[in-house]
Protein backbone atom coordinates (compact mmCIF):
# COMPACT_ATOMS: atom_id res chain seq x y z
CA UNK A 1 0.00 0.00 0.00
CA UNK A 2 1.59 3.64 -0.82
CA UNK A 3 1.45 6.33 1.52
CA UNK A 4 -0.41 8.31 -1.20
CA UNK A 5 -3.20 5.92 -0.38
CA UNK A 6 -2.90 6.86 3.37
CA UNK A 7 -3.53 10.86 2.33
CA UNK A 8 -6.71 9.50 -0.12
CA UNK A 9 -8.14 7.86 3.26
CA UNK A 10 -7.30 11.16 4.43
CA UNK A 11 -8.71 13.20 2.50
CA UNK A 12 -11.90 10.68 1.75
CA UNK A 13 -12.78 10.74 5.96
CA UNK A 14 -12.38 14.57 6.08
CA UNK A 15 -14.75 15.25 2.82
CA UNK A 16 -17.16 13.17 4.82
CA UNK A 17 -17.36 14.87 7.46
CA UNK A 18 -17.43 18.72 6.28
CA UNK A 19 -19.11 18.43 2.50
CA UNK A 20 -22.73 19.70 3.25
CA UNK A 21 -24.89 17.21 2.35
CA UNK A 22 -23.98 13.66 3.95
CA UNK A 23 -26.50 11.83 1.43
CA UNK A 24 -23.63 10.19 -0.83
CA UNK A 25 -22.01 8.64 2.21
CA UNK A 26 -25.28 7.52 3.62
CA UNK A 27 -26.64 5.91 0.70
CA UNK A 28 -24.08 3.92 -0.76
CA UNK A 29 -20.56 4.59 1.50
CA UNK A 30 -18.58 1.82 -0.94
CA UNK A 31 -19.68 3.84 -3.40
CA UNK A 32 -18.84 7.21 -1.73
CA UNK A 33 -15.30 5.73 -1.44
CA UNK A 34 -14.79 4.28 -4.77
CA UNK A 35 -15.27 7.95 -5.82
CA UNK A 36 -12.50 9.04 -4.40
CA UNK A 37 -10.08 6.48 -5.91
CA UNK A 38 -9.95 4.05 -2.44
CA UNK A 39 -9.53 0.56 -3.16
CA UNK A 40 -11.94 -2.05 -2.80
CA UNK A 41 -10.69 -2.91 0.63
CA UNK A 42 -11.11 0.22 1.81
CA UNK A 43 -14.72 0.80 0.03
CA UNK A 44 -15.41 -2.20 1.68
CA UNK A 45 -14.19 -0.76 5.12
CA UNK A 46 -16.56 2.42 4.49
CA UNK A 47 -19.10 0.39 4.04
CA UNK A 48 -18.85 -1.37 6.75
CA UNK A 49 -18.19 1.36 9.50
CA UNK A 50 -20.71 3.97 7.48
CA UNK A 51 -22.67 4.46 10.56
CA UNK A 52 -19.91 5.01 12.61
CA UNK A 53 -18.28 7.52 9.98
CA UNK A 54 -21.15 9.59 10.28
CA UNK A 55 -20.11 9.64 13.95
CA UNK A 56 -17.18 11.20 12.71
CA UNK A 57 -19.07 13.86 10.41
CA UNK A 58 -21.25 14.93 14.15
CA UNK A 59 -17.81 15.36 16.17
CA UNK A 60 -15.80 17.16 13.59
CA UNK A 61 -19.09 18.85 12.61
CA UNK A 62 -19.62 19.94 16.35
CA UNK A 63 -16.51 20.81 16.90
CA UNK A 64 -16.35 23.36 14.41
CA UNK A 65 -19.28 24.49 15.12
CA UNK A 66 -19.25 25.23 18.96
CA UNK A 67 -17.08 28.36 18.94
CA UNK A 68 -18.92 29.98 16.50
CA UNK A 69 -22.13 29.82 18.34
CA UNK A 70 -21.17 30.36 21.36
CA UNK A 71 -19.39 33.58 20.37
CA UNK A 72 -21.73 34.80 17.47
CA UNK A 73 -24.83 34.15 18.83
CA UNK A 74 -27.10 36.79 17.69
CA UNK A 75 -26.06 36.43 14.34
CA UNK A 76 -27.06 33.36 15.13
CA UNK A 77 -30.74 33.97 16.36
CA UNK A 78 -30.89 36.09 13.53
CA UNK A 79 -30.18 33.04 10.94
CA UNK A 80 -32.34 30.81 13.02
CA UNK A 81 -35.01 33.24 12.60
CA UNK A 82 -34.78 33.04 9.13
CA UNK A 83 -34.57 29.76 9.20
CA UNK A 84 -30.77 30.11 7.40
CA UNK A 85 -27.87 29.21 10.41
CA UNK A 86 -27.51 25.71 9.32
CA UNK A 87 -27.07 26.48 5.97
CA UNK A 88 -24.44 29.18 6.76
CA UNK A 89 -22.87 26.89 8.87
CA UNK A 90 -22.27 24.19 5.95
CA UNK A 91 -21.05 26.76 3.70
CA UNK A 92 -18.42 28.14 6.43
CA UNK A 93 -17.87 23.95 6.58
CA UNK A 94 -17.33 23.26 3.27
CA UNK A 95 -15.25 25.98 2.60
CA UNK A 96 -12.34 24.27 4.54
CA UNK A 97 -12.04 27.75 5.93
CA UNK A 98 -10.67 26.61 9.51
CA UNK A 99 -6.73 26.72 9.20
CA UNK A 100 -5.33 27.53 12.70
CA UNK A 101 -4.33 24.99 15.11
CA UNK A 102 -5.60 26.93 17.57
CA UNK A 103 -9.23 26.69 18.65
CA UNK A 104 -10.05 30.00 19.65
CA UNK A 105 -9.35 31.07 16.21
CA UNK A 106 -12.46 29.43 14.95
CA UNK A 107 -14.70 32.79 15.39
CA UNK A 108 -12.62 34.71 13.29
CA UNK A 109 -12.18 32.10 10.97
CA UNK A 110 -15.74 32.45 10.21
CA UNK A 111 -15.86 35.94 9.98
CA UNK A 112 -13.39 35.46 6.99
CA UNK A 113 -14.85 33.67 5.65
CA UNK A 114 -17.88 35.79 5.61
CA UNK A 115 -15.84 38.53 4.09
CA UNK A 116 -14.30 36.37 1.17
CA UNK A 117 -17.67 34.52 0.49
CA UNK A 118 -20.00 37.22 0.99
CA UNK A 119 -22.21 34.78 1.92
CA UNK A 120 -25.45 36.55 3.22
CA UNK A 121 -24.03 39.86 1.84
CA UNK A 122 -26.99 40.91 -0.21
CA UNK A 123 -29.75 40.27 2.10
CA UNK A 124 -28.15 41.77 5.09
CA UNK A 125 -25.38 44.27 4.69
CA UNK A 126 -24.83 44.54 7.81
CA UNK A 127 -24.02 41.00 9.08
CA UNK A 128 -20.45 40.97 8.88
CA UNK A 129 -20.07 44.02 10.87
CA UNK A 130 -22.10 42.27 13.32
CA UNK A 131 -20.01 39.17 13.32
CA UNK A 132 -17.12 41.48 13.77
CA UNK A 133 -18.81 43.44 17.16
CA UNK A 134 -19.26 40.07 18.38
CA UNK A 135 -15.89 38.88 17.96
CA UNK A 136 -14.39 41.77 19.52
CA UNK A 137 -15.17 41.10 23.00
CA UNK A 138 -13.06 37.96 22.57
CA UNK A 139 -10.20 39.74 20.64
CA UNK A 140 -10.26 42.39 23.49
CA UNK A 141 -10.38 39.85 26.34
CA UNK A 142 -7.51 37.86 24.61
CA UNK A 143 -5.92 40.02 22.91
CA UNK A 144 -2.12 38.85 23.84
CA UNK A 145 -0.57 42.31 24.46
CA UNK A 146 3.17 43.18 24.61
CA UNK A 147 5.98 45.25 26.29
CA UNK A 148 4.66 48.82 26.96
CA UNK A 149 6.89 51.42 25.47
CA UNK A 150 9.19 53.04 28.11
CA UNK A 151 8.56 56.83 29.32
CA UNK A 152 4.98 56.74 29.03
CA UNK A 153 3.36 59.01 32.03
CA UNK A 154 -0.26 59.35 32.62
CA UNK A 155 -1.17 62.34 32.43
CA UNK A 156 -1.64 64.13 28.93
CA UNK A 157 -0.32 67.38 28.30
CA UNK A 158 -0.93 69.37 25.00
CA UNK A 159 2.50 68.21 23.56
CA UNK A 160 2.27 64.64 23.82
CA UNK A 161 0.66 62.16 21.85
CA UNK A 162 -1.19 59.49 23.47
CA UNK A 163 -0.55 55.11 23.37
CA UNK A 164 -3.07 53.00 23.25
CA UNK A 165 -3.61 49.72 25.21
CA UNK A 166 -2.21 47.00 23.02
CA UNK A 167 -5.74 45.19 23.47
CA UNK A 168 -7.55 48.07 22.63
CA UNK A 169 -9.67 48.35 19.55
CA UNK A 170 -11.30 51.44 17.91
CA UNK A 171 -13.70 50.49 15.47
CA UNK A 172 -16.31 52.46 12.87
CA UNK A 173 -19.64 49.89 11.70
CA UNK A 174 -22.13 51.61 9.72
CA UNK A 175 -25.11 50.03 11.72
CA UNK A 176 -25.60 49.70 15.07
CA UNK A 177 -24.39 46.22 15.83
CA UNK A 178 -23.64 46.89 19.95
CA UNK A 179 -27.37 47.63 20.23
CA UNK A 180 -28.86 44.01 18.65
CA UNK A 181 -29.64 41.09 20.98
CA UNK A 182 -30.83 37.63 20.16
CA UNK A 183 -34.56 39.03 20.24
CA UNK A 184 -34.00 41.97 18.22
CA UNK A 185 -30.38 40.38 15.81
CA UNK A 186 -31.40 43.26 12.77
CA UNK A 187 -28.82 46.73 13.59
CA UNK A 188 -30.66 50.00 12.34
CA UNK A 189 -28.84 51.78 10.18
CA UNK A 190 -26.10 54.67 11.21
CA UNK A 191 -22.49 54.93 12.01
CA UNK A 192 -20.95 53.92 15.00
CA UNK A 193 -17.80 54.39 16.74
CA UNK A 194 -16.81 52.32 19.18
CA UNK A 195 -13.86 51.83 21.91
CA UNK A 196 -12.92 48.46 22.93
CA UNK A 197 -10.67 47.83 25.88
CA UNK A 198 -10.19 45.82 29.04
CA UNK A 199 -11.03 47.06 32.14
CA UNK A 200 -8.53 47.51 35.39
CA UNK A 201 -9.67 44.36 36.27
CA UNK A 202 -8.88 42.69 32.74
CA UNK A 203 -12.25 42.41 31.40
CA UNK A 204 -13.59 43.27 28.14
CA UNK A 205 -15.43 46.38 27.76
CA UNK A 206 -17.15 48.73 24.87
CA UNK A 207 -18.04 52.49 25.30
CA UNK A 208 -19.42 54.30 22.10
CA UNK A 209 -17.70 57.49 20.83
CA UNK A 210 -18.76 60.86 19.51
CA UNK A 211 -17.22 61.09 15.82
CA UNK A 212 -15.05 64.08 17.70
CA UNK A 213 -13.39 61.18 20.20
CA UNK A 214 -12.94 58.80 17.76
CA UNK A 215 -11.05 61.28 15.57
CA UNK A 216 -8.97 62.17 18.23
CA UNK A 217 -7.95 59.00 19.44
CA UNK A 218 -7.05 58.15 16.02
CA UNK A 219 -4.87 61.07 14.98
CA UNK A 220 -3.56 61.84 18.97
CA UNK A 221 -1.78 58.11 18.13
CA UNK A 222 0.66 60.06 15.56
CA UNK A 223 0.35 63.99 16.17
CA UNK A 224 0.46 65.68 19.31
CA UNK A 225 -3.28 66.18 21.10
CA UNK A 226 -2.95 70.08 20.76
CA UNK A 227 -2.30 69.71 16.87
CA UNK A 228 -4.36 66.63 16.44
CA UNK A 229 -7.30 69.03 18.53
CA UNK A 230 -6.12 71.68 15.90
CA UNK A 231 -6.63 69.81 13.07
CA UNK A 232 -9.89 68.41 13.97
CA UNK A 233 -11.26 71.96 15.08
CA UNK A 234 -11.79 70.95 18.25
CA UNK A 235 -12.67 74.55 20.44
CA UNK A 236 -12.35 72.92 23.68
CA UNK A 237 -8.97 71.78 24.48
CA UNK A 238 -8.64 70.96 28.17
CA UNK A 239 -12.00 68.94 27.85
CA UNK A 240 -10.11 66.92 25.33
CA UNK A 241 -7.38 66.47 27.82
CA UNK A 242 -9.79 65.64 30.20
CA UNK A 243 -11.60 62.92 28.05
CA UNK A 244 -8.07 61.27 27.51
CA UNK A 245 -7.53 61.35 31.39
CA UNK A 246 -10.38 59.34 31.63
CA UNK A 247 -9.73 56.76 28.88
CA UNK A 248 -6.08 56.22 30.27
CA UNK A 249 -7.81 55.89 34.08
CA UNK A 250 -10.06 52.97 32.90
CA UNK A 251 -7.35 51.09 30.94
CA UNK A 252 -8.04 52.43 27.05
CA UNK A 253 -5.11 54.18 26.91
CA UNK A 254 -2.26 53.10 28.22
CA UNK A 255 0.06 56.34 28.96
CA UNK A 256 1.19 59.68 26.70
CA UNK A 257 4.69 60.08 25.27
CA UNK A 258 6.40 63.21 25.44
CA UNK A 259 6.72 63.69 21.34
CA UNK B 1 14.81 8.42 23.53
CA UNK B 2 16.86 8.15 26.51
CA UNK B 3 14.56 8.38 29.42
CA UNK B 4 11.39 5.94 28.79
CA UNK B 5 12.18 4.37 32.45
CA UNK B 6 12.13 8.14 33.75
CA UNK B 7 9.89 10.00 35.13
CA UNK B 8 11.99 12.35 37.00
CA UNK B 9 10.02 14.44 39.82
CA UNK B 10 6.75 13.43 38.14
CA UNK B 11 4.65 10.56 39.38
CA UNK B 12 1.52 9.87 40.89
CA UNK B 13 -1.75 11.15 39.81
CA UNK B 14 -1.87 14.84 38.36
CA UNK B 15 -4.81 17.20 37.01
CA UNK B 16 -5.53 18.69 33.64
CA UNK B 17 -5.36 22.48 33.83
CA UNK B 18 -8.23 24.17 33.01
CA UNK B 19 -9.81 27.37 31.83
CA UNK B 20 -12.48 27.65 34.63
CA UNK B 21 -10.00 26.72 37.42
CA UNK B 22 -6.97 28.99 36.28
CA UNK B 23 -7.93 31.72 38.92
CA UNK B 24 -8.26 30.15 41.77
CA UNK B 25 -5.29 27.98 40.82
CA UNK B 26 -3.24 30.68 40.49
CA UNK B 27 -3.92 31.70 44.14
CA UNK B 28 -1.94 28.24 45.29
CA UNK B 29 -1.73 24.79 44.55
CA UNK B 30 -3.96 22.61 46.86
CA UNK B 31 -1.85 19.60 46.64
CA UNK B 32 -1.89 18.14 43.12
CA UNK B 33 1.79 17.14 42.64
CA UNK B 34 1.83 18.06 38.99
CA UNK B 35 -0.70 19.71 36.22
CA UNK B 36 -0.61 19.04 32.13
CA UNK B 37 -1.46 21.79 30.13
CA UNK B 38 -2.01 22.05 26.10
CA UNK B 39 0.38 24.34 24.36
CA UNK B 40 -2.15 25.35 22.25
CA UNK B 41 -4.67 26.85 24.94
CA UNK B 42 -1.65 28.83 26.16
CA UNK B 43 0.08 30.11 23.07
CA UNK B 44 -0.57 33.48 21.53
CA UNK B 45 -3.24 34.29 24.35
CA UNK B 46 -3.56 36.57 26.52
CA UNK B 47 -5.58 38.71 28.83
CA UNK B 48 -6.00 37.63 32.85
CA UNK B 49 -6.87 34.06 32.47
CA UNK B 50 -4.29 33.72 30.53
CA UNK B 51 -1.84 35.37 33.37
CA UNK B 52 -3.16 33.07 36.23
CA UNK B 53 -2.64 30.07 34.10
CA UNK B 54 1.19 31.39 33.69
CA UNK B 55 1.51 31.65 36.87
CA UNK B 56 0.18 28.22 38.24
CA UNK B 57 2.55 27.06 34.94
CA UNK B 58 5.76 28.96 36.93
CA UNK B 59 5.47 27.60 40.02
CA UNK B 60 4.52 24.14 40.21
CA UNK B 61 5.42 21.22 38.16
CA UNK B 62 3.79 20.88 34.09
CA UNK B 63 3.89 18.32 31.29
CA UNK B 64 2.82 19.51 28.42
CA UNK B 65 -0.07 17.69 25.88
CA UNK B 66 -0.64 19.58 22.37
CA UNK B 67 -3.52 19.00 20.38
CA UNK B 68 -3.09 20.04 17.16
CA UNK B 69 0.32 19.03 15.30
CA UNK B 70 -1.13 16.31 13.12
CA UNK B 71 1.30 13.45 13.68
CA UNK B 72 -0.24 10.98 11.55
CA UNK B 73 -0.94 13.87 8.74
CA UNK B 74 0.56 15.09 5.78
CA UNK B 75 0.56 18.76 6.07
CA UNK B 76 4.27 20.34 6.68
CA UNK B 77 4.61 21.16 10.02
CA UNK B 78 4.57 24.88 10.96
CA UNK B 79 7.85 25.82 12.11
CA UNK B 80 6.88 29.30 13.49
CA UNK B 81 4.19 26.90 15.56
CA UNK B 82 7.46 24.40 16.54
CA UNK B 83 9.46 27.54 17.37
CA UNK B 84 6.79 28.98 20.07
CA UNK B 85 6.22 25.74 21.45
CA UNK B 86 10.12 25.13 21.89
CA UNK B 87 9.85 28.41 23.97
CA UNK B 88 7.08 27.07 25.63
CA UNK B 89 8.63 23.68 26.90
CA UNK B 90 11.47 26.08 27.96
CA UNK B 91 9.26 28.13 29.86
CA UNK B 92 7.14 25.03 31.42
CA UNK B 93 10.16 22.99 32.17
CA UNK B 94 7.89 19.92 31.41
CA UNK B 95 10.36 16.75 30.69
CA UNK B 96 8.39 16.03 27.61
CA UNK B 97 6.12 16.55 25.01
CA UNK B 98 2.90 14.60 24.04
CA UNK B 99 0.81 14.43 20.75
CA UNK B 100 -1.95 12.05 19.64
CA UNK B 101 -0.83 9.07 17.03
CA UNK B 102 -3.87 10.95 14.45
CA UNK B 103 -4.30 13.28 12.35
CA UNK B 104 -6.31 16.13 12.86
CA UNK B 105 -5.58 18.41 9.39
CA UNK B 106 -5.68 17.45 5.52
CA UNK B 107 -4.59 20.05 2.45
CA UNK B 108 -4.26 22.69 5.34
CA UNK B 109 -7.94 22.22 6.48
CA UNK B 110 -8.26 22.09 10.07
CA UNK B 111 -10.94 19.47 11.79
CA UNK B 112 -9.95 19.67 15.68
CA UNK B 113 -11.09 16.70 16.14
CA UNK B 114 -8.77 13.56 16.74
CA UNK B 115 -8.69 10.94 13.27
CA UNK B 116 -8.21 7.34 13.36
CA UNK B 117 -5.09 6.54 11.10
CA UNK B 118 -5.53 3.67 8.58
CA UNK B 119 -3.83 0.88 10.50
CA UNK B 120 -1.56 -0.37 7.70
CA UNK B 121 2.57 -0.83 6.64
CA UNK B 122 2.13 2.04 4.75
CA UNK B 123 0.96 4.52 7.76
CA UNK B 124 2.81 3.16 9.47
CA UNK B 125 6.13 4.03 7.73
CA UNK B 126 4.56 7.47 7.68
CA UNK B 127 4.25 7.80 10.71
CA UNK B 128 7.11 7.18 12.30
CA UNK B 129 9.14 9.42 9.82
CA UNK B 130 6.51 12.18 10.89
CA UNK B 131 7.28 11.43 14.68
CA UNK B 132 10.98 11.25 14.06
CA UNK B 133 11.00 14.71 12.64
CA UNK B 134 9.18 16.07 15.19
CA UNK B 135 11.42 14.25 17.78
CA UNK B 136 14.43 16.10 16.40
CA UNK B 137 12.83 19.70 15.78
CA UNK B 138 11.84 19.25 19.80
CA UNK B 139 14.18 19.76 22.62
CA UNK B 140 12.42 17.10 24.50
CA UNK B 141 11.80 13.45 24.23
CA UNK B 142 8.29 13.55 22.51
CA UNK B 143 5.48 10.97 23.15
CA UNK B 144 2.82 9.68 21.47
CA UNK B 145 -0.93 9.22 22.66
CA UNK B 146 -2.81 5.76 21.99
CA UNK B 147 -6.36 7.95 20.32
CA UNK B 148 -9.92 6.42 20.90
CA UNK B 149 -11.08 5.52 17.31
CA UNK B 150 -14.89 4.27 16.39
CA UNK B 151 -14.24 3.32 13.00
CA UNK B 152 -11.17 1.52 11.10
CA UNK B 153 -10.26 4.17 8.23
CA UNK B 154 -10.16 1.78 5.33
CA UNK B 155 -9.00 -1.67 5.51
CA UNK B 156 -6.47 -3.09 8.09
CA UNK B 157 -3.77 -4.62 7.41
CA UNK B 158 -2.40 -4.66 11.63
CA UNK B 159 -4.17 -5.02 14.54
CA UNK B 160 -3.99 -1.74 16.61
CA UNK B 161 -1.28 -3.40 19.40
CA UNK B 162 1.04 -4.15 16.74
CA UNK B 163 0.15 -0.92 14.62
CA UNK B 164 0.96 1.08 17.80
CA UNK B 165 4.60 -1.26 18.41
CA UNK B 166 6.01 -0.81 14.98
CA UNK B 167 5.21 3.19 15.31
CA UNK B 168 6.84 3.23 18.90
CA UNK B 169 9.77 1.09 17.94
CA UNK B 170 10.55 2.32 14.71
CA UNK B 171 9.95 6.29 15.76
CA UNK B 172 12.01 5.65 19.18
CA UNK B 173 9.56 7.66 20.67
CA UNK B 174 7.61 7.15 24.09
CA UNK B 175 4.24 6.10 24.80
CA UNK B 176 1.48 8.33 26.52
CA UNK B 177 -0.42 5.04 27.15
CA UNK B 178 -4.56 6.17 27.79
CA UNK B 179 -6.20 3.41 29.79
CA UNK B 180 -9.65 5.20 29.09
CA UNK B 181 -9.11 4.64 25.39
CA UNK B 182 -8.30 1.16 25.69
CA UNK B 183 -11.15 1.06 27.72
CA UNK B 184 -13.62 2.58 25.63
CA UNK B 185 -12.23 0.80 22.13
CA UNK B 186 -12.50 -2.54 24.03
CA UNK B 187 -16.31 -1.52 24.12
CA UNK B 188 -16.71 -0.20 20.93
CA UNK B 189 -14.58 -3.05 18.87
CA UNK B 190 -15.62 -5.94 21.49
CA UNK B 191 -12.37 -7.42 22.62
CA UNK B 192 -10.51 -7.75 26.40
CA UNK B 193 -8.64 -4.72 27.47
CA UNK B 194 -5.97 -6.87 29.05
CA UNK B 195 -5.22 -8.89 26.09
CA UNK B 196 -4.46 -5.74 24.44
CA UNK B 197 -2.30 -4.64 27.02
CA UNK B 198 -0.36 -8.20 26.89
CA UNK B 199 0.81 -7.08 23.39
CA UNK B 200 1.84 -3.59 23.47
CA UNK B 201 5.00 -2.45 24.23
CA UNK B 202 4.79 -1.43 27.95
CA UNK B 203 8.62 -1.03 28.33
CA UNK B 204 7.45 2.53 26.06
CA UNK B 205 5.54 4.12 28.66
CA UNK B 206 6.22 6.84 30.36
CA UNK B 207 3.07 8.67 31.40
CA UNK B 208 -0.68 7.75 31.62
CA UNK B 209 -4.06 9.50 31.03
CA UNK B 210 -7.42 8.48 32.94
CA UNK B 211 -10.75 10.26 31.83
CA UNK B 212 -14.36 9.46 31.52
CA UNK B 213 -16.79 8.99 28.82
CA UNK B 214 -20.27 8.37 27.68
CA UNK B 215 -22.35 6.12 26.14
CA UNK B 216 -24.49 7.17 22.97
CA UNK B 217 -26.84 4.93 21.51
CA UNK B 218 -24.39 1.56 20.89
CA UNK B 219 -21.36 3.25 20.88
CA UNK B 220 -19.03 4.56 23.33
CA UNK B 221 -17.57 8.04 23.39
CA UNK B 222 -14.72 9.38 25.02
CA UNK B 223 -15.99 12.27 25.98
CA UNK B 224 -13.67 13.78 28.90
CA UNK B 225 -17.23 14.78 30.36
CA UNK B 226 -17.81 12.17 33.09
CA UNK B 227 -15.86 11.06 36.19
CA UNK B 228 -13.88 8.28 35.65
CA UNK B 229 -15.44 4.76 35.98
CA UNK B 230 -14.16 1.83 38.47
CA UNK B 231 -13.63 -0.22 35.79
CA UNK B 232 -11.17 2.08 34.37
CA UNK B 233 -9.51 2.69 37.72
CA UNK B 234 -8.81 -1.19 37.95
CA UNK B 235 -7.69 -1.46 34.85
CA UNK B 236 -5.13 1.18 35.73
CA UNK B 237 -4.17 -0.51 38.84
CA UNK B 238 -3.66 -3.25 36.28
CA UNK B 239 -1.47 -1.64 34.14
CA UNK B 240 0.73 -0.25 36.45
CA UNK B 241 3.01 -3.08 37.91
CA UNK B 242 3.07 -4.57 34.47
CA UNK B 243 4.32 -1.47 33.25
CA UNK B 244 6.79 -2.05 36.46
CA UNK B 245 7.50 2.02 37.41
CA UNK B 246 5.22 4.75 39.01
CA UNK B 247 4.69 6.75 35.64
CA UNK B 248 2.70 9.27 36.20
CA UNK B 249 -1.18 9.08 35.96
CA UNK B 250 -2.92 12.53 34.23
CA UNK B 251 -6.31 12.88 35.27
CA UNK B 252 -8.21 14.38 31.65
CA UNK B 253 -11.53 16.22 32.23
CA UNK B 254 -12.80 18.79 29.30
CA UNK B 255 -16.55 18.33 29.11
CA UNK B 256 -19.16 19.13 32.00
CA UNK B 257 -16.01 20.35 33.77
CA UNK B 258 -17.37 20.49 37.81
CA UNK B 259 -16.39 22.63 40.11
CA UNK B 260 -12.64 22.56 41.29
CA UNK B 261 -13.45 20.91 44.75
CA UNK B 262 -15.19 17.65 42.94
CA UNK B 263 -12.14 17.32 40.53
CA UNK B 264 -9.48 17.59 43.34
CA UNK B 265 -11.63 15.11 44.95
CA UNK B 266 -12.07 12.33 42.15
CA UNK B 267 -7.90 12.91 41.85
CA UNK B 268 -7.50 12.10 45.44
CA UNK B 269 -9.40 8.62 44.87
CA UNK B 270 -7.75 7.83 41.73
CA UNK B 271 -4.56 8.68 43.35
CA UNK B 272 -5.44 6.29 46.31
CA UNK B 273 -6.05 3.69 44.17
CA UNK B 274 -2.92 4.36 42.41
CA UNK B 275 -0.63 4.46 45.69
CA UNK B 276 -2.16 1.20 46.70
CA UNK B 277 -0.75 -0.97 43.79
CA UNK B 278 2.39 1.64 43.39
CA UNK B 279 3.36 0.56 46.71
CA UNK B 280 2.25 -3.34 47.10
CA UNK B 281 4.64 -3.72 44.00
CA UNK B 282 7.67 -0.93 45.24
Amino acid sequence: MLEESVLALQRSLVEAALMPDPGPLERDPAGFAAGRGLALGDQAAFARFKDRLLVYRNLVRANLAEPVEAICFVTRAHLEQAGRWEECLAAFLASRGVRSAFYRDLAASFLGWLASSGWGRERWPWMLQLVHFELLNALVAHHPGGDPPAGLHPRPGLGDRLVLDAPTQLVTYQYRVHLATVRAPEPAPGTTHLLACRDGAGLPRWMELTPATAALLLRAQQASIGQAALDLGLDDLSEAVDLLAQLQAKGAILGFATR
Amino acid sequence: MASHGHCGPFTGVGLGLRHPHFAPLARGNPGVPFWEIAPENVLGDGGCEHDAACRVLERDPVLTHGLGLSVGGFDPFDPEYLEQLAGFLAFTGSPWHSEHLCFSSVDGSTTHELLPMPMTRAAVRHTIRRARELQDRLPVPFLLENITYYAELGEKELAEPEFLAEILDGADVGWLLDINNVYVNALNFDFDPKDWLLRVPLDRVVQMHIAGHDRVGELVIDTHGAPVIDPVIELMQWVLPRIGRPVPVLLERDNDIPGLEQLLAERAAIQEAYDAVVTLHA
